[in-house]
């Protein structure tokens, strides 16, 4: 179902979203983040990047699973804390971070459905905008079949066409949201259609980045285990949590038991994200550490994005949003070292 | 004027006659305006070398990488490391060295002196390019940058777009050196703590709100902590990599291990976590403003070590990072202090 819906109506559909909680990229002290709207007037949508991307409204950094309770009969009480279903809608979603929710899809489906996960995924409808200019110089969607109209993931496509809105409605919950907003949303004259496509077309040329013949990188990288290769890139290397945390498509995560009151013991288990860039990563209680250096850490992040992850779900875990590229304190550049891998020992 | 030629032969010298292991300097990729750390092994890496505004990082945080990876070479290489060194940076060499973590001839010092500017804020560039692409910034002439984009050069007056700690700095020459380039002359600057004064005229609840809606913001990635040279703990609070477990360990061990802090990123955790790392940075912390640069939301996190330097200053007349010889702040107390219990 494709619509066009004026500008100067999109604070009016806002209005009729009241049964939704709308969030929206908002900047504050200089930084963009999907933030709960304030109201129908403070969203605009613009070609901007996110420090943190929409993954957190699906998969957000801390969540409840359970709540524990030490009973008077010296047993324990266990409640289950599902995230409540209310309907949530988030505008202005980059396509490759669409993309990058179907990732995570796959990781929380199959043998082990996570509830937690689903039920707010379920509840969450993705309007995303095409990306007439690049958010971030660093963008290469394209080279790992993305692109800035990417409709993967997403539920509603919106492209700028200046004065109005090309929306595709693209599932079920999609057309909902444009069935909220009843006549504000007008039928498409062939040449929106054409003017849409026009746009899309033009912004995949202004993509400045490449990442070029990689399709050989997945094997590669499995004969590079042991490669000087990690050291020499994981030398910059602060090991902070930046390219992780931030990155869409990384899905980590670490459980804990806070505990609230010993008497009675009481608290919950909680889940936080995780990254495989801490030092305590998946560090076993023997004290054992699968990947005590940073160059282990460096190539567990590049192996599980461009080889690991495309053997079990034929996908580069990577959407091309260059976050960590932009954002990394010292300047590692994944697609230098991809690069590097690809062109290794030639 | 620094001259890059002179930085570059000097980094020669020093690998040629193998004085040093490697160089730690900066380079500038091709795809970025930005520097960023290299290390330089040979005397023709050495032609990547650059040394302009945003040359912001603080190298002595792989001072402290050198120490911990030598300390695991069965032979190791005695040989120093060297350092390209901003005045800042000179100071976080000074803290080591008197808090016994290095010793002088572990690293040599080729120094570079900021003279009258110092580095750029990429917030406030941003600012001022509005959207364009940045190619290059170079420093200019006369306080000055002169910034290359898509669309041509912009010269912006350095005070513009200078990172706030540079319009603070008391050290633009470094402290300490092997080999010093560029102007010696000291700047002068009137009131090295305004950036805190601000603050401090807060009334107490302001305070408090302004940091916890910052403390919000934390997404906990410790990106802060990382690209500080101060925070070499073997062990940090926030990841507990040495508690081991043996067939012996019996449950009640395992469940006695402290947790100081949990991984959630809620207020009470994430203002616990500044402030232990603002505490432990007192009277240690040379303000290079890595933690506040590196964090990627964007939090002051400048303004907690600087008001504990202020503090430092004004209690104690104690400057951070100037004499390796004199005994740190935290571990010393003076026969004359007012306090009966001190003595």
């Amino acid at each position: 179902m494709d619509k066009i819906l004026a500008k100067k109506d999109f604070p009016e559909w806002l209005k009729k979203l009241k049964a939704y909680r709308v969030y929206a990229p908002r900047k504050q002290d200089d930084v963009w983040n999907y933030e709960p709207v304030s109201g129908p007037d403070n969203v605009q949508l613009a070609d901007v990047m996110t420090a943190v991307p929409a993954k957190k409204i699906v998969f957000p950094q801390r969540e409840y699973f359970f709540e524990f309770r030490e009973t008077d009969d010296n047993g324990t009480k266990l409640t289950e804390l599902l995230p409540e279903d209310n309907p949530v809608v988030v505008f202005g979603v980059r396509p490759c971070e669409g993309k990058a929710v179907t990732l995570t899809d796959k990781v929380f489906s199959g043998e082990f459905e996570d509830p937690y996960y689903w039920k707010r995924r379920n509840a969450t409808t993705l309007v995303g905008l095409a990306c007439v200019n690049p958010p971030s110089p660093n963008c290469f969607c394209t080279s790992v079949n993305g692109s800035p109209h990417s409709k993967e993931g997403l539920d509603i496509l919106l492209t700028d066409l200046g004065e109005t809105f090309y929306a595709e409605a693209l599932t079920k919950k999609g057309e909902k949201l444009i069935h909220e907003g009843q006549k504000l949303f007008k039928d498409p004259k062939p040449e929106d259609k054409k003017k849409a496509e026009k746009i899309q077309v033009e912004a995949e040329k202004k993509v400045r980045r490449k990442l070029n013949r990689i399709e050989n990188v997945p094997l590669k990288l499995k004969g590079m285990f042991d490669s000087p290769l990690w050291d020499e890139e994981s030398m910059s290397c602060i090991r902070c949590g930046i390219c992780t945390y931030l990155c869409p498509t990384c899905h980590c995560f670490d459980m804990n038991d806070e505990v609230e009151t010993t008497t009675p013991l009481q608290g919950k288990r909680v889940r936080t994200w995780d990254t495989c860039q801490f030092p305590d990563f998946t560090m076993h209680s023997s004290g054992h550490n699968p990947r005590p250096e940073k160059s282990s850490r460096l190539r567990q992040r590049i192996n599980h994005k461009f080889q690991y992850f495309v053997e079990i779900w034929q996908n580069y875990q990577c959407t091309g949003c260059g976050r960590c590229i932009s954002l990394c304190p010292v300047g590692i550049d994944i697609i230098k070292v991809v690069e590097k891998v690809r062109d290794y020992g030639s | 004027m620094v001259n890059i030629e002179d930085l570059k032969s000097e980094a020669r010298r020093v690998l040629k006659g193998g004085k040093v292991k490697y160089i730690i300097g900066y380079e500038r990729a091709s795809e970025t305006w930005k520097a960023n750390p290299i290390f330089l092994r040979t005397p023709e890496a050495v032609d990547k070398l650059v040394w302009d505004p945003t040359c912001f990082h603080n190298l002595v945080r792989f001072v402290v990488d050198e120490k911990r990876r030598k300390a695991k070479e069965k032979q190791p290489d005695t040989r120093p490391v060297g350092i390209v060194a901003k005045g800042c940076d000179s100071r976080a060499i000074i803290v080591l060295l008197q808090e016994k973590f290095i010793e002088r001839m572990d690293v040599y010092i080729i120094g570079v002196s900021c003279e009258s500017t110092g580095v750029i804020d990429e917030r406030k560039l941003a600012k001022k390019t509005a959207g364009k692409t940045v190619r290059k910034v170079e420093f200019g002439e006369k306080q000055n940058y002169i910034v290359t984009t898509e669309d041509g050069t912009m010269d912006i007056p350095a005070a513009e777009i200078m990172a706030d700690r540079c319009l603070e700095c008391i050290a633009n020459i470094p402290v300490v050196s092997d080999h010093l380039l560029g102007d010696k002359t000291k700047r002068a600057v009137a009131r090295p703590f305004q950036s805190v004064e601000k603050l401090e005229s807060l009334s107490q609840e302001d305070k408090w709100k302004f940091w916890t809606d910052q403390m919000k913001k934390c997404i906990r990635c410790y990106a802060c902590r990382s690209a500080c040279p101060m925070c070499y703990c073997d062990e940090c609070v926030v990841d507990t990599i040495n508690f081991a477990v043996t067939a012996d360990t019996t449950a009640e061990e395992k469940a006695q291990r402290i947790k100081w802090l949990e991984k959630s990123p809620v207020d009470s955790e994430n203002i616990f976590y500044h402030l232990v790392r603002a505490i432990h940075l007192a009277g240690r912390c040379i303000d290079c403003g890595e933690c506040e640069r590196a964090c990627p939301v964007n939090i002051p996190l400048r303004m907690l070590n600087k008001k504990m330097e202020k503090e430092a200053k004004e209690l104690f007349g104690y400057d951070v990072g100037f004499d390796a010889d004199q005994p740190a702040l935290i571990s010393c107390f003076r026969d004359g202090d007012p306090e009966d219990f001190i003595r």
